[in-house]
Order: structure tokens, then sequence, then C-alpha cells
């Protein structure tokens, strides 16, 4: 049964690991991959060395932490808000509503954000209508303030779609479990500490695990799209970096170098975080 | 777990080493099709008739690679490749990409028969003798005919170390097509016509004090419109990069043939410098620093800019068409706009020798006897002619002093329907092999960007010796390079976003220091090689 899945994980997976090795060589488009000439740890030099990177990797670091701290709970709170409704049109309404945003794409979704925020855009209109200011500025253009409009447009787009997972765990919990701590006059708030969250814990290490292992790789398509010359220096992220330097300047090696160092931190991560896990579930691991 | 998981790694990498040791396709220009393929019994090649009218081989089949997304194109099912298929019986795939697939493509070594780059610089062309098969001798073996419609000139800008040619390119304008005149400029200062006549004479913008107060005028006049607009600036210096410094005469070059650094040069700075008190006054909205390119052109095409800096304007036809269509004598009209401080003479870019896109037959062409005339065809002039005007009879006439003359319907559904003209008869946008020389065919007729065009007759400069001077990409010059340009964009809107002359100073002495700091001296020390190589290249042909 099995086999089928493993074949396809070997032939997709694993052989085009073969191709890391272009990191370590001096490759352009036209030389084959065992043509090209090693340069042995030259390409790892030039990117320490780099400080468009580094400030990429601060970008995406502060980014992707902003997103786990603001981003990582809110889900888990709307699916036991959604849980705790009526069962009736006006809770389907509200999950279908907190989906919605998911389905647009960041082009899309890019677009209307520059109007939105374009200086006689929605928000500033808002922001006047409340005589909070007098003269609308573009918001997109100051640097400071991208790390907030990335985090929080990318967790309204989101945070529906994440609570998916924890609806279908607690639509499992057992009801008579309520019943009884009803019967010894828990109220609602003890009931959702004591049997609800319990019951999420594996699910809510999961979904951490797998966040936390992707700290480095952050939204490409949003950079993309609300990237600009002015908030440029707190937007570059290294997906977009190694993007520019590798597909669009065809300087291959760099971007699988990049690419590489990524991925071995990632890994550390995401031993760190199984470690931390442990800890949460009584010692057994979600992964392993 | 973890322990297979390793494990299976391992196998996978040993299993990939031994898979993976693909045989070099590349290297040899004199592998693949090159070599082996033959025309015997098909037709004999002549140096006086193109070899598309000897070859009888029907039903050739070509993939053609176009490194442009943006291109829309069905083979066959308009007028002007319903020609070309007729006339050579082939068959053509268009396949259009960008970068990404391209690079792709070479990665997995299987290149379709034609390739059409878009840059000049990229690694793909400056190793096309790896991939591609060198012109000059598909010419000799299958179409002689060929060296009578390639630009000389152009050849030998195009040549390799290998003192080989493989591309060739559209738009390749040569020294003598700028004394000529044949291209029409695509940089324009442009003003509503109902906001000229309403400012009437005080319309002055050739000193930067007048464009300043012109702008506060304008802004009275016509509260609901943006005094000033340019191109986009989100990833790049849109207009007000070099198509401004053109405006202005900067030099392209030291009195010693040596680089001159036009980002800082006095004349452009103080034009910039103005630029950012208009913006200051409030009569540049910050919109025109974050708006993205369709944001941009709802705005052109709506008239929202009273007055504009526009870089493009040949291929903006449709957009100001559509506005004008629409606020009839409010229509854009160019006029002469911003002025040298020094007096220098206006000195506009057009497309040089390098030309904009480049054709290749690659080295796997299943049938490069029939690739190579197509490049014939279309390079020659009833090619050309095909390609922009289309078919005698159907889409123009000659007028009695033999020029084409296109027909009235045609005319007429180009400016009423723009949308359905260009799908049924893709006039002008079948254009990889186009040149500027068709535009001397024909009485142009009249759009909207005319005048515009009309304003700019004998406004261009050639650019020859600065195109293509950038450090070759992959290298730690070219690396530099990037991060230095990239800095000149984001000072330039920093500077005219400036809140004060200081902070303005202080944007322009970084972006100096920052380049210093940046390798500049080993990227001025490249450009010069490369500006003394364009000055080899440009002399081979003048010694011809």
């Amino acid at each position: 049964m099995v086999l089928p899945g493993i074949a396809f994980m070997f032939v997709f997976t694993y052989i085009p690991i073969y191709g890391l090795v272009i990191a370590f060589k001096h490759y352009t488009i036209t030389d084959t991959i065992n043509g090209a000439p090693w340069v042995g740890l030259e390409n790892f030099k030039i990117i320490l060395g780099d400080k468009y990177f580094m400030q990429a990797v601060i970008n995406t670091l502060g980014i992707s932490l902003l997103k786990l701290l603001l981003g990582f709970f809110i889900p888990v709170v709307l699916a036991i808000m959604i849980y705790e409704l009526k069962d009736g049109p006006f809770k389907k309404l509200v999950q279908t509503i907190s989906y919605l945003p998911h389905f647009l794409s960041w082009i899309i979704l890019g677009g209307m954000m520059i109007s939105w925020l374009s200086t006689t855009g929605l928000m500033n209109q808002m922001l006047s209508g409340l005589g909070l200011i007098q003269q609308g500025s573009n918001h997109l253009l100051s640097a400071n303030k991208y790390w907030m409009i990335a985090v929080l447009s990318d967790i309204w787009k989101e945070a529906g779609w994440g609570t998916i997972l924890y609806l279908a765990t607690m639509s499992k919990i057992d009801p008579t479990y309520y019943e009884a701590a009803r019967i010894d006059g828990a109220n609602k708030w003890t009931q959702i500490k004591k049997i609800t969250l319990p019951f999420l814990m594996p699910i809510i290490s999961l979904n951490l695990i797998l966040n936390v292992s992707n700290l480095l790789g952050s939204n490409l398509d949003q950079t993309l799209v609300l990237m600009n010359s002015q908030n440029s220096a707190r937007s570059e992220v290294i997906n977009s970096y190694v993007y520019r330097m590798g597909l669009t300047q065809g300087d291959f090696s760099y971007a699988t170098a990049v690419g590489l160092g990524i991925s071995l931190i990632s890994v550390i991560l995401l031993l760190i975080t199984n470690t931390v896990t442990k800890k949460m579930n009584d010692g057994e691991s979600v992964i392993f | 777990m973890g322990k297979v998981l390793v494990g299976f790694a391992l196998v996978g990498a040993l299993f990939a080493l031994g898979a993976c040791g693909k045989s070099s396709k590349s290297g040899d220009s004199s592998t693949g099709s090159a070599k082996t393929y033959s025309i015997k019994g098909r037709y004999t090649p002549s140096k006086t008739t193109p070899a598309w009218k000897l070859d009888k081989k029907k039903n050739t089949k070509l993939t053609w690679y176009v490194n442009a997304d943006w291109l829309k194109l069905n083979f066959g099912e308009d007028l002007v490749t319903a020609q070309i298929k007729k006339d050579l019986n082939i068959d053509v795939k268009i396949v259009t990409g960008d970068d990404t697939k391209l690079n792709t493509m070479f990665a997995s070594g299987d290149l379709p028969d034609l390739v059409t780059l878009t840059d000049f610089n990229s690694s793909a062309a400056k190793t096309a003798n790896k991939w591609a098969q060198p012109l000059t001798t598909l010419a000799d073996k299958y179409d002689p005919y060929f060296n009578k419609v390639a630009n000389t000139e152009t050849m030998n800008w195009f040549q390799l170390k290998d003192g080989k040619t493989y591309g060739y390119p559209n738009f390749s304008n040569t020294t003598q097509d700028y004394k000529d005149n044949i291209m029409p400029v695509n940089t324009n200062f442009i003003i509503r016509k109902d906001v000229l006549t309403a400012l009437g004479t005080d319309a002055k913008f050739d000193t930067p004090e007048n464009f300043q107060a012109t702008m506060k005028l304008i802004k009275q006049k016509f509260p609901n419109l943006l005094p000033f607009g340019f191109n986009p600036v989100t990833t790049t210096t849109g207009s007000l990069g070099s198509p401004l410094q053109d405006w202005l005469g900067v030099p392209l070059e030291t009195k010693d043939g040596k680089y001159y650094d036009r980002d800082t040069d006095s004349d452009y700075l103080t034009w910039i410098s103005t630029i950012n008190k208009v913006y200051r006054d409030g009569n540049i909205t910050d919109d025109s620093f974050a708006d993205d390119g369709p944001t941009f052109d709802e705005k052109v095409e709506s008239g929202k800019y009273a007055t504009m800096m526009y870089d493009g304007t040949s291929g903006a036809v449709s957009r100001f068409q559509s506005f004008k269509n629409a606020n009839p004598g409010s229509e854009y009209v160019a006029i002469d706009g911003p002025q040298s401080t020094k007096g220098n003479k206006i000195g506009l870019k057009q497309t040089g020798l390098s030309g904009w896109m480049i054709n290749y037959v690659s080295n796997t062409a299943k049938d490069p006897a029939k690739a190579i005339q197509l490049f014939t065809y279309l390079m020659d002039k009833q090619g050309q002619i095909l390609t922009r005007y289309g078919v005698e009879g159907k889409t123009f006439k000659y007028d009695d002093k033999g020029k084409i003359v296109m027909l009235p319907e045609i005319t007429k559904l180009q400016s009423e329907n723009p949308t359905e003209y260009s799908k049924k008869y893709r006039l002008g946008e079948f254009i990889f092999f186009s040149h500027d020389i068709v535009n001397t065919y024909a009485e142009r007729p009249t759009t909207a960007v005319t005048q515009m065009q009309n304003w700019g007759k004998g406004k261009l400069k050639p650019h020859f010796i600065i195109e293509n001077i950038q450090p070759d990409s992959g290298t730690s010059e070219a690396r530099s390079y990037e991060a230095v340009t990239k800095n000149w964009q984001t000072s330039l809107i920093s500077m005219l976003r400036a809140k004060n002359d200081k902070e303005f100073d202080k944007t322009l002495s970084d972006f100096k220091s920052f380049r210093k700091s940046n390798d500049w001296s080993a990227i001025l020390k490249e450009q010069n090689n490369k500006m003394k190589d364009n000055q080899k290249r440009l002399d081979l042909s003048k010694d011809e």
C-alpha cells in the first residue's frame, strides 16, 4: 500500500537532493550539474559577508516571529469561540466569512492593499473620519509600518482557515465529558480549560512545530506585491532575496547555497521545538 | 524512525549520483542537428533567392520559445501569422514564459527549435555558443540570401568572443538609422490639452523656478487633477532616472571616452531637487511612489495627471487613444518641458544596436533549414511589411507615391475597437524581427501619440557606447552593482520625497559613500573595459 507513496517521494524528493551540489560549484544555466567547476565553500563565504542578505534574515525572523506570537493563538481562540456557538445558520455564516479571505490570492489582495493603504485609500478615510489624522500618508511607503502591515494582513487572511484543524478535533470530543463537568458544577471557562484545551494540545503542538520550522520560509507572494523601493529595507525577506539573486539574475549556486543553509537551520529549529513540545505532552513526541 | 529516514536519504543520494550523470548536451556547437542535418534533395541554396521560395517541404512543425510572458499570440489565427504559415508551410507552436521557465529549460537541456531572449546581458545570451548555432554557418549551408538581409553593423555588434554571431535582434537601430530619423521618440513630457489651454502663456516648464510655479498654478486651476506624474517607481527609477537624464542632455561619456557618472550630474540633480520641491508643495502625490503598473495605467487612461514625464509613449498608444476618445479636447500633447540648466541639447534614448529581443536557432532544432528561412523571411522587406502593415489588398494599398496606406476600414476598426483589431490582424505584434525601417514605407496613420512622435523628430541620440556595460552576472562586481542600483533606486525616491534640503543632501551623500564601500571602483573598471570593447565593435563597422 505504501509503495507508490515511497516511490513518489523517492523520485520527486530524494533524487533532486543531488542538485544541492551546485551550492559548492560555480554553476551557470548553460552548464550541466556535473560539468560546473567546484568552488568549495566560496558561495557560503559570500553569503556571510553580504549585509543585504543579513538584513533579509532579520526581516524574515522579525515578520515570522510576530506572525507566530500574534497569529498562532488567534485561530485556537477563534475555533473555541465558533465551537461554543449554537449549531445553526449563524455558526455556518461566521465560519464561511472567516474562511473567505484565504481563497483570495496575494496578487488580488496585494492590489487591494495598495489601494486601501494609499493616501486617499480606505484606511486613511477611516482614520480621518474618526478624526485621528488630518492629512493621509501612503502607509506602504513607510518602512517602519511594513512589518505590522505584513503580519496583520496575513493574520486577517489566514486566521479563519487555521481554525479548521481545531474544529475537526473538537468535534471528536465525547460530549459526556462536558455533561459530567456541568454536573460537577464547572462553568464554561473551566470546561474549556480542563477539557477542550487538553484535547487540543497534541494538534496545537503539531501546528507549533510546523510553524516554527517555517520561521525562515516567509510569504514570497506577499512580499513581491507589497515591496517598493521605500520599504525594501524592511520588506526584503530571504525568499524574495533568493528569488532575485537566483531566478532573476541566474546566480543559481548562490541561491542554492542560501537554500541549503536555510534548510539546515530549519531542521535544527524543528528539533528544538520538538523537545519543547514533548514537555507539553507528558514526554510524548508528536512527530517521531 | 530517524535512522530509517537517514538511511533512506543516503540510499537516495547515492542512487541519484549514479542516475544524474547526464551526458553533457552543450559545449560543442557542432553537436546536435547542426552537424548531421542535410537538405539533400529538398532544394539547392541560392544567393539571389531566399530559400523559403525554393523549399517545398510541407508541414514543418517548429517550437518557438519567447521569453516574454505578456505576449499573447496564437499562431495561425490572425492575418499576419496565417500568412507566414502559408508562405513557409510551417506551423509554429509559440511558448511564452519568464526567466524562471527559461532557466528550467536550460537546466533540462531540452530547448525548443527557436529561442527568443529579451536580455542581451543574460548569461544565456553571453554563452550562446554553447546552445545555439552560428547564423553565418546556417546561412552558408541552407540560405545564403540571409546575408543580404542581415545588417552588418548589427552582426558585428552581436559577435561573441569566437568571432561568430549567434543571435539576431529586432529593433536593432544602426548609426545610419539614427541619422535617418526612422524611429519615433519614446520619452515625452506631456500635458492635457485642456490644462494647456487654461494656462495659456503661463504654461512655462523650462526652468526649475517656472516648473515649480506652473505646478502650483495647475493645482489652483484644476484641484481634481494630480499636477505631475511619472512612470511607476516601485522597484525601478521609472522615467525620473535615465530618461530624465537624457532629456536634460547629460553626457554619456567623459571627454576621453571614459564612464561618466550620470546619476550625480549637477544639472540633473538640480531638476531632481526641483521635483522634490514640487512634492513638498503637495503637487506630487505620495501614491506615485507606491502605485504599481496597472494602477498607474488606469490613472493615465482616465487622465488623472495634468502633466507627465512619460517613458514609453509608443507602447501606450491604446491608453492615450481611449482617453482621447472619451475626452475629446483634453488629450495629452507633447511640449518642450524641462530644459537643461547648462544649455545641453536633448538626446533621447531609443533602442540601440542591441535591439530588444534576440532570436536564436538552438543546437537541437529539428529542422535548422526551416528555422533560418523563417529568420530571412521575417527580416526581409516583405516580412517586415507583413508583420507591420499586413497584406496588400486586405489591409493596405500603395498610393501613387509608392507609400503604404492602410485601408479605411482597418484604421476605423483600430480607432473604434482596438481589441478586436488586435485579435484579428496582430499588426505590429509579431515583432521578433521587426525594425523601425518600416515606418518609412508608409504615411503614418494619425493616432493619439502622433503629435508626441512628431515633436521628437531629431531629438534622438545613439547610446551605443554605454549599452550593456554592467558587470557580467554571477561575478562579485555584479552583486555589488545590483546592490548599488537598488540603493540608487531607494535613494532617488527618498530624495524626491525629502522633507527639506538637508535631508535631500544627506541622502545623496549617503548614496555616494554607499557606492564607495561597495566596490564602486571595481565596477567602474569593469564598465570602462566594456566601453572600450563597445568602441572596438563600432570601429569594426566603420572600416567596412
